[in-house]
């Protein structure tokens, strides 16, 4: 009888057209997280060779170590996690890479990556869409009428009186289709895991069970509708309809709330404030600067008040005064930033399609967040680079005697722990809910 | 020849029997609810961004005029901002607005990034979408239209009505007309409120000089959507008539929904940039400072080519040194060493956008397979949210940043003493009554007629879906079976 099963759903031709729908556009989204990945991969060669020859040529133009820093640039990269290739969240827009030099930073680090706007919009076609949207539409396509179709063919009755139970039954042919759909998940998966060559570890095992839960929630879903025993137009108009509604309409209107409930007027505020806080130092009293920045720094009180027109320590005490005078601005936004992820990420707990997106973004560390941490690690590596060299400039250090070849690009640490059960458990909670509500239909199907 | 009573008649009746049913009114009442919600998020996000950014346009144009006395090369330092202003239109349609920089820092020798887009503060739900007037029409009205249609004629064959129809003397053609007709009767009951508000929150909105010109685009939207609207029940009807059942012609439909608008759009664009990779930011900057750098160091006093300027300089004026030159050397330095920069970025940046471009292509030319991606399109153009509106954007502003480098560079080479400075002077400076000459940054709107020009293909691909679903329905009400 089983195999029956599997013989009748295979031969379908929209089977066939299906499978290799799926995997004709897994390897075009698996192709094209590649080239996202290496193409990453060589802006960081790139910006490793770029940063020694930079260094090189600068050094050898400027004996002045106030002078060579002004234009000395340094990077800090966010190495992208193989992971990223299937899920490249934001990636695509905020940069991996930091390159800054000792001035104002605030002027510095919102610089945004280079992008064409039209490719944003239409979205990163990576095999994250592939799972979120496309194979909730196979599971719909495959099984919106399983009952109603027997029902319409007029072979329900021969069923229920020739299966032992009709219950099985159904659940037989739900089983048939789940087992070909996670079979082609796996096939994906293990392409992706052969031409990305992604280490087995846990974010991996955290995507692969997150897909799987996923599409479970699918399964669910589409069972508990076809148990209303609808008919097949009904059920196919109520499930993509519910598609429409989960992976457009609702996402998308939780998007437009968030982004009216939280402007960010804080950027611009800190774009200008951080240019008035260093530029107007220029029309005022050394003293006056000179006095805050040691307010910051006292370590440097030493060094007193300069009294010629120009001067690298008073320069070098404006730039600062860039950054703390928009401090609060910043933090400001920050916030802003952090409190937008909160409001999405308590909202997606409750919608799965925008739960798993921001989870894969998570565990593949291309999310909001990870841009955050990285605007914070930047604003650590900019402060070490300042007071490494801030004593340097003020005694006028000879720019022979440091060390250039030391100053290489740096790395951003690695992830923190994750949180299986906070990831995980909005996705079950949705399953369980789905299939005690199924469970409660099917106790009414009868056999006519 | 078609009887126009007998269309109107048949129209007429599918509309009362639509009217009749529930599901309607549940489809009616969910678009009424998105209609308002897109239309309050549209108007809320226009003026609150557009009043943040006037906020900050004017106070950095204060901020500029009331700089003290000072060396105009500080001035140019100092700089100005432009903020990217949102044209009324894009409360109707969101277009690229939320992915391209709204702000951009501008000042003398840098052409900085046109940073802090809306997608750079998503939490990468924006990649699901917004909710937009256009969006309804675009993505959610074909799908009711399909939805309130896919049954039209087919139904009527289930049934065994249509025989007693044709029977009756009523052509296939009057059958095909009169149901598209009432799908499209239907299909307006949710267009025309989204219009009419659009029209509403434009006239509350809209600036006077910019009213005519944003009138006529509002006009062309109108226009377009009701095309592609007639064209979708026209389409929807005969597939209804061509299919053997109204299950097969629901699946069809349902098909070509998916493929029109979810999966071709995201496909070739993701292939576009697949196939015409563009640089990153800092391939792109290393690409311009080594060619700045090839060009000449102005900073580097044995530069050759700066060498080579001196000296034919000094020749031209018969002086031996630059301190005699009756204008500020460093200032015109300064200014040959802005325009060659400024050259140079502009050729990459024009190769950049060139690439942008080519990348765009493919999704620009299946307006030819897919009427929704025509209409996306001209819709974007018209809204003044598409790609052109940005490129002229950054055209515009780095324009500005040019202008006000070499307004100061001027000033400089006219009012700054030639004579070196020991470092215990006091800087030279010049009056501040020089700082309001600058003109302030006024972006100039493209005007309809520019932005149609370049969506000329997909203007031109809609009118060809509206003659092919014309004759489309000619043949098929010559061919069409009665069972």
């Amino acid at each position: 009888m089983y195999m029956l099963l599997v013989k009748q759903f295979i031969r379908s031709k929209a089977v066939v057209l299906a499978f290799i729908l799926i995997v004709v556009m897994g390897i075009i989204s698996i192709l094209i997280g590649r080239q996202f990945l290496s193409r990453q991969e060589n802006t960081i060669r790139q910006v490793t060779t770029h940063q020694r020859e930079h260094i090189e040529r600068n050094v050898a133009a400027h004996d002045e170590m106030g002078l060579l820093l002004y234009y000395l640039r340094f990077s800090l990269i966010s190495k992208p996690d193989k992971l990223a290739a299937l899920s490249i969240g934001q990636r695509d827009v905020n940069p991996g890479i930091q390159s800054v030099t000792i001035r104002t930073l605030e002027g510095q680090k919102y610089d945004t990556d280079l992008n064409n706007p039209s490719n944003l919009q239409s979205g990163n076609l990576d095999l994250g869409f592939i799972i979120l949207y496309l194979f909730p539409l196979l599971i719909i396509a495959f099984t919106f009428n399983l009952l109603s179709e027997e029902k319409e063919a007029g072979t329900w009755r021969l069923i229920a009186v020739q299966a032992r139970s009709a219950k099985v039954y159904l659940l037989q042919k739900v089983s048939v289709r789940a087992v070909a759909l996670y079979s082609w998940l796996v096939i994906l998966l293990l392409i992706a895991i052969l031409v990305l060559s992604l280490p087995v570890n846990e974010a991996l095992w955290a995507f692969i069970v997150a897909s799987i839960l996923y599409l479970a929630f699918w399964f669910a879903f589409c069972f508990w509708i076809i148990t209303f025993r609808r008919s097949s137009s009904f059920n196919v108009l109520t499930l993509l309809s519910a598609w429409v509604v989960f992976t457009i309409l609702l996402p998308a209107s939780v998007n437009n709330i968030v982004a009216n409930l939280y402007p960010v007027p804080e950027s611009l505020a800190t774009m200008v404030k951080q240019r008035d806080g260093y530029h107007e130092k220029w029309d005022m009293d050394k003293g006056i600067t000179m006095e805050k920045f040691y307010a910051h720094y006292p370590q440097y009180k030493s060094y007193g008040i300069p009294e010629q027109t120009f001067n690298w320590l008073w320069y070098y005490a404006m730039q600062q005064m860039g950054d703390d005078e928009s401090v609060q601005y910043s933090n400001a936004m920050r916030e802003k930033i952090l409190q937008r992820e909160r409001v999405s990420r308590s909202i997606a707990m409750a919608m799965p399609t925008m739960h798993t997106q921001l989870f894969f973004n998570d565990v593949a560390r291309t999310s909001l967040t990870d841009y955050v941490q990285l605007l914070d690690s930047t604003h650590v590596f900019h402060e070490r680079l300042r007071l490494h060299f801030y004593p340097k400039i003020f005694d006028n250090a000879a720019v022979k005697d440091e060390n250039w070849k030391s100053f290489i690009p740096e790395y951003i640490s690695d992830r923190k722990d994750m949180n299986w059960s906070a990831m995980l458990l909005p996705l079950i909670v949705a399953v369980v809910l789905l299939s005690i509500l199924s469970v409660a239909n099917m106790r009414q199907i009868k056999s006519v | 020849m078609t009887n126009k009573r007998i269309s109107f008649l048949i129209a007429r009746q599918f509309c009362r029997s639509a009217f009749r049913s529930n599901a309607l009114y549940a489809i009616l009442l969910v678009m009424a609810v998105m209609i308002g919600f897109a239309a309050y998020s549209g108007w809320k996000i226009y003026t609150t961004q557009n009043a943040i950014r006037q906020h900050y346009q004017h106070e950095v144009r204060a901020s500029w005029e009331n700089n003290p006395d000072k060396h105009p090369h500080r001035m140019a330092h100092f700089g100005s901002f432009a903020f990217r202003a949102k044209h009324p239109l894009s409360m109707f349609d969101f277009g690229l607005e939320s992915f391209v920089g709204n702000a951009v820092y501008l000042e003398a020798h840098r052409q900085n990034t046109v940073n802090f887009s809306e997608a750079g503060f998503s939490t990468g739900l924006l990649r699901f979408g917004e909710i937009s007037l256009a969006v309804l029409l675009q993505v959610v009205l074909p799908l009711i239209i399909f939805f309130l249609g896919f049954a039209s004629v087919s139904e009527e064959r289930e049934g065994g009505t249509l025989k007693i129809l044709l029977t009756q003397n009523v052509s296939w053609r009057d059958i095909l007309v009169g149901k598209s007709l009432g799908i499209f009767l239907l299909a307006m009951c949710i267009a025309i409120p989204a219009v009419a508000v659009t029209l509403f929150l434009i006239l509350g909105t809209a600036q006077n000089v910019l009213i005519t010109d944003t009138l006529l685009r509002f006009a062309g939207i109108a226009g377009v959507y009701l095309i592609f609207i007639a064209v979708l029940c026209v389409i929807t009807v005969l597939i209804s008539a061509a299919s053997a059942s109204s299950k097969s012609a629901l699946m069809k439909l349902l098909a070509i929904w998916l493929f029109m608008i979810v999966l071709l759009p995201r496909t070739t664009q993701a292939l576009g940039s697949y196939f015409y990779p563009s640089p990153s930011k800092i391939e792109f900057d290393t690409a311009v400072e080594l060619d700045v750098l090839k060009e000449g160091d102005s900073h580097n006093p044995d530069d050759p080519h700066y060498k080579t300027l001196r000296d034919s300089v000094l020749r031209v004026y018969r002086v031996d040194s630059v301190q005699q030159l009756p204008f500020n050397y460093s200032g015109f330095v300064m200014r040959e060493g802005e325009r060659i920069s400024a050259e140079i970025f502009r050729r990459h940046l024009d190769k950049l956008i060139a690439t942008y471009k080519k990348q765009n292509r493919i999704n620009e030319l299946t307006a030819w397979i897919n009427p929704y991606a025509a209409v996306r399109n001209i819709s974007m153009a018209l809204s003044a949210t598409d790609f052109e509106s940005y490129v002229v954007f950054q055209q515009e502003a780095e324009r500005y940043r040019y202008q006000l480098a070499q307004t100061m560079n001027e000033l400089q080479m006219k009012f700054i003493s030639n004579q070196k400075q020991g470092p215990d002077d006091k800087p030279y400076t010049i009056s501040h009554e020089h700082w309001k000459a600058l003109p302030d940054f006024k972006p100039q709107q493209a005007t309809i007629g520019t932005a149609l020009r370049h969506e000329a293909g997909s203007v031109l691909a809609l009118v060809m879906w509206s003659i092919l679903s014309v004759l489309f329905l000619i043949r098929l009400s010559k061919k069409a079976k009665a069972v």
